[in-house]
């Protein structure tokens, strides 16, 4: 069953396009849970892959139901609890019971570092092996669930292109694996590539040959075609 | 599906309210020492102050302006952005696609909602909902046309689904009465949505010729 976050190509609402004098943030607890999540994160106890699976795996009900700040909140909760910094009682109270052993504390993000961590953000190219599929190759997209590294995991392979051939336009160098990085599996750094497929194959009675969709595909994501 | 009745799903146990559920969580973090809050007063003001769209448009108006510069820029985007300072958080890795006349970019994440911050700023709303991801790559040309604007047959759609951590910004086209004015001039008709590919560029409000 495709996971909830895997939304590509389903059958959705119109657009509603913002105006130009739009908030920033809708409201106030927005831009608050941006700052915990950043201000969080920086202390270094888990990536974005991470990240990214804590808020994918969040119950299918409140994945449909959370708006996106409710999601970051909602996956942050769970991976503080999980890397064992906060706990149960103290979420179901709403107070700290002790404070942090002294190694979290001094990975705390302190204000005058805001601006370096911001501005350095979190590389993800790696030195490695040279590519195997070239400029131009046609490649076929496998099963998402063929390359998730543990049941269920997290893979950034849509269902929307699995099965399907493409080729490939650009290649990207080598990156992180978010298949392993995800599960602090390690970060197992791959090709990555930008493999193009036509919309017309893609989709049913879709009303241009022309047109094109790009996804961004490690090399164990694909086969030759 | 992940983990439906996992006991790691400890979220619920706070506050359903969002307002006073992001509260109680800052409430534990500083009382156990985890969270500074000027630390998270000062990203806020980073986003909410600093970074915007102005940064992508003036590098894009100056992609218009000097030919020198946009060869670079399209040819090794990630170099030039670090150069110029603006390769930080989640824009770390940066292509420039350029509209032309035979091919209209625009760009989406369909999994999450990855976006270029450092270039644009924080996502509007749109962007991140669900219509948007699920809609952007099976009908871009209907999503288009719910944001104003028409794509003739002639010309192709590529749509950039950003699964991996390469951020996409669209070069759009120079519109042909704004060619000659002066960079910082140029970079008031560079909207927001042209650098995703759901708008173009638009002569400014306060623009008296």
């Amino acid at each position: 069953m495709k996971p909830p976050h895997d939304m590509g190509g389903d059958p959705s609402e119109p657009i509603i396009p913002d105006k130009p004098d739009d908030p920033k943030f809708e409201s106030g607890w927005h831009r608050r849970v941006l700052g915990i999540t950043i201000a969080v994160g920086a202390m270094g106890a888990w990536s974005i892959d991470a990240s990214r699976y804590a808020r994918e795996s969040l119950p299918r009900s409140d994945y449909n139901k959370f708006t996106y700040y409710e999601k970051w909140l909602g996956g942050l909760i769970n991976l503080l609890f999980q890397k064992g910094l906060i706990n149960k009682n103290e979420i179901k109270f709403g107070r700290g019971d002790s404070k942090a052993p002294r190694e979290w504390r001094q990975k705390v993000l302190s204000v005058k570092n805001v601006g370096a961590v911001l501005a350095a953000g979190a590389p993800t190219r790696r030195d490695g092996p040279e590519p195997i599929f070239s400029l131009g190759q046609r490649v076929c997209a496998k099963l998402p669930s063929d390359t998730q590294s543990i049941a269920s995991g997290h893979t950034r392979l849509p269902h929307y292109i699995s099965g399907q051939a493409g080729t490939i336009i650009k290649c990207h160098g080598v990156h992180v694996l978010p298949n392993t990085n995800a599960h602090f599996l390690g970060e197992h750094p791959e090709n990555l590539y930008a493999v193009e497929f036509k919309a017309s194959v893609l989709w049913e009675q879709y009303p241009s040959s022309l047109d094109t969709v790009v996804v961004d595909c490690w090399e164990s994501y694909l086969d030759r075609a | 599906m992940p983990h439906d009745h996992d006991e790691n799903h400890v979220h619920n146990l706070l506050p359903a309210e969002p307002a006073l559920r992001v509260k109680a969580l800052e409430t534990i973090l500083v009382e156990k020492g985890l969270l500074d809050q000027q630390a998270v007063d000062a990203i806020i003001d980073e986003y909410e102050q600093r970074i915007g769209p102005h940064i992508g448009a003036k590098i894009v108006a100056r992609a218009w302006n000097d030919p020198a510069f946009k060869s670079m820029l399209l040819a090794d985007s990630e170099a030039v952005l670090r150069e110029e300072g603006h390769a930080g958080r989640q824009g770390e890795h940066v292509v420039v696609v350029e509209n032309t006349n035979t091919v209209h970019n625009l760009v989406v994440c369909t999994l999450c909602s990855c976006y270029p911050w450092p270039l644009l700023g924080v996502p509007p709303a749109w962007y991140k909902s669900d219509a948007y991801r699920s809609r952007a790559v099976s009908e871009p040309r209907r999503v288009l046309s719910e944001f104003g604007i028409d794509i003739p047959k002639s010309q192709s759609v590529r749509v950039w689904d950003s699964t991996a951590e390469i951020r996409y910004l669209v070069l759009p086209m120079q519109p042909r009465e704004s060619v000659g004015l002066p960079t910082p001039e140029l970079a008031k008709w560079v909207t927001r949505n042209s650098m995703i590919g759901t708008g173009l560029p638009q002569r400014p409000k306060d623009d008296q010729r």
